[in-house]
């Protein structure tokens, strides 16, 4: 299957820090990607640089392919046509991302001329459906309704429903759910899957919970200082992890099954991004690492599809057979 | 805001909330009413004044005020009321005129200086500086000392320094606003600048704008008023407020009626515009 957006050796600048450096990640067609890390790997750097989305001062290096065409160093009027036509974004506030003083109605029919050149009648009636689609009941009255008349699931369903106006073939969603509780989590990420499903969409989910990658996505990168720890297919990954940080950050979730027990938090905090180590990123927080670490480890094949930039991946896989 | 809030949610007696909404309420319902009863006088001066504001009447100068002249009459024996009437249509338009254009021109330059700042924004900080040290009054008198006395060269006085304090207030709403979520929406969204920045950021941060335009409504009527009383603004035998005061200065110890009265009405304008100034800031702010 031939990659929809193929991001290649991206690296973020800003000033003498590299919060972003050497990532690369591939998204197919109807495919939904994990990007999963701590607040401060990146993930979300990473996601703001396909859409240019970036301030001025960040200086972004690689290859972004979209369509066979490099985004890296287009103009921002090129960019521009890609945004909310092609590549859409969900933001993590849905409190804070619609405008406060127009209905959504209004909201959701702007985007609609902008993109598809919709009016009137024509609008109204596509707007009803989108706010069908995205689960929103008595869409019709609803469109009359000001985000402040929303609750933050419903928020973040016509922000979705906004974001899809444009039909656009791949949804940046950075950290759709964080600031939504678990139940309303959970109804936004079947709506997400099912949007996929339905539209042949590609998703990007960023997100910092595990748990959400893997009930959610079929392939997941593990992000850490800006470095890609682990790739590979969701199933994989948590069957046998082959990256220290990643069998760090499965262990840190509580579990249901060992109630009562502590929390194994990973030590330590990460690197600051004009500091970095020099070899691998997380060698100083590692439990496993041994001197070699200190020389930047490629990112290797462990398996079908499964790479790990760990040298320790042997390590790390019998350490994950031993129960926690 | 929110404290004042808080603590009317706790007020312990029942009785303490209506009187506290009654005054709420009470004050921009008595600025829509003064200003109205100023707007009726300016629209249609003829229906509400006794006599004809430039009438002579030799045989009746300087009458203290009585039930056929309410407010006096003036030396030349005009009536007052109806001076201090057909006044107000020149107070609302020095009111209008001398705010319309920085209102639109200064929001219309915050925006784009608050939205993409640059060299722009350095140079547009340092002109409100060199504008700031320079009392307002005094700028405006030089610009009228060198354009020429008149109400049109007042306005292009009065416009050519105040749009400056309107773009000051929405630059620095816009920076506030453009860093906003929806901000960052409407740019994912793919929607150009004009956009983002007329039709979303704008709404949302016009509120300052509007309150100082009230405000900002009564102190062009002050500026117009001294600047009549000084001799650059409206021409006599135009009647005008300040014009009114200043006629009467002479007669200040015999005949107080002639300053008194159009000063009261100055007061007037003033104190309904600000008020509903502060009923527009309240209304924004309970949104």
């Amino acid at each position: 299957m031939s990659a929809l957006l193929s991001v290649q050796d991206l690296a973020i600048r800003i000033g003498a820090a590299t919060p972003v450096d050497g990532v690369s990640f591939d998204v197919s067609e109807a495919e939904m990607l994990g990007i999963v890390g701590e607040s401060g790997s990146g993930k979300s750097l990473t996601l703001r640089a396909i859409l240019k989305l970036l301030p001025r001062q960040a200086a972004v290096s690689g290859r972004i392919e979209w369509a066979g065409k490099n985004l890296v160093g287009q103009s921002e009027g090129a960019i521009r046509k890609l945004r909310g036509r092609q590549i859409a974004m969900v933001f993590q506030e849905p409190m804070t991302a619609l405008d406060p003083v127009l209905t959504i109605g209004l909201q959701i029919t702007e985007s609609l001329r902008e993109h598809l050149g919709l009016r009137g009648q024509a609008a109204d009636r596509r707007a009803v459906e989108l706010l069908d689609l995205v689960g929103i009941p008595d869409a019709r009255r609803r469109l009359q309704n000001y985000p402040h008349e929303f609750s933050g699931g419903m928020r973040q369903r016509v922000m979705i429903a906004i974001a899809l106006a444009g039909e656009p073939k791949l949804l940046l969603a950075d950290e759709p759910t964080t600031a939504l509780d678990v139940t309303i989590q959970d109804q936004i990420l079947k709506l997400l899957l099912r949007l996929r499903d339905e539209l042949h969409m590609s998703v990007i989910l960023v997100t910092h919970d595990l748990g959400i990658v893997a009930g959610t996505c079929e392939r997941v990168a593990v992000l850490y200082a800006g470095r890609i720890m682990e790739t590979g297919p969701v199933y994989d990954i948590f069957r046998k992890p082959a990256h220290a940080y990643t069998l760090g950050l499965m262990r840190s979730v509580p579990e249901q099954l060992q109630a009562r027990q502590p929390l194994r938090s990973i030590p330590g905090a990460p690197p600051d991004p004009g500091r970095m180590p020099p070899g691998c990123r997380f060698a100083p927080r590692c439990s496993l690492a041994v001197t070699e670490c200190a020389v930047p480890p490629p990112l290797v094949s462990v398996g079908d599809g499964h790479r790990s930039a760990c040298i320790r991946a042997d390590a790390v896989r019998v350490a994950s057979q031993v129960p926690a | 805001m929110s404290q004042a809030v808080a603590t009317g949610d706790l007020a312990p007696s029942p009785a303490a909330r209506p009187r506290r909404r009654f005054r709420v309420r009470a004050a921009p319902t008595l600025g829509v009413l003064i200003l109205a009863l100023l707007l009726v006088c300016a629209i249609v001066p003829q229906w509400v004044a006794p006599y004809a504001p430039l009438k002579f009447d030799y045989r009746a100068t300087l009458r203290p005020p009585s039930a056929a002249h309410w407010f006096g009459t003036d030396n030349f024996g005009r009536d007052l009321l109806s001076r201090v009437i057909w006044a107000t249509r020149i107070d609302m338009q020095i009111a209008l005129f001398s705010t319309l254009f920085p209102v639109v021109f200064g929001t219309f330059v915050g925006c784009l200086i608050g939205y993409f700042g640059g060299i722009a924004d350095v140079l547009f900080r340092r002109l409100v500086d060199l504008v700031i040290t320079v009392p307002f009054l005094v700028l405006v008198i030089a610009i009228v000392a060198v354009l020429g006395p008149g109400l049109t060269n007042m306005y292009i006085a009065v416009s050519s320094v105040g749009w400056i304090f309107y773009a000051r207030l929405i630059r620095a709403e816009i920076l506030t606003q453009k860093r906003r979520d929806y901000a960052a929406a409407g740019r994912v969204m793919g929607y150009g600048w004009p956009r983002i920045v007329f039709r979303h950021l704008l709404p949302n941060a016009i509120t300052p704008v509007l309150t100082y335009w009230m405000t900002d409504m009564a102190l062009a009527i002050l500026l117009g008023s001294s600047l009549g009383y000084l001799g650059l603004g409206a021409q006599p035998p135009t009647a005008e407020w300040g014009v009114l005061i200043a006629d009467g200065k002479n007669f200040m110890s015999t005949a107080w009626w002639m300053s008194i009265f159009p000063g009261i009405a100055i007061v007037l304008a003033g104190v309904g515009f600000s008020l509903l100034g502060d009923a527009v800031a309240s209304l924004f702010r309970r949104r």
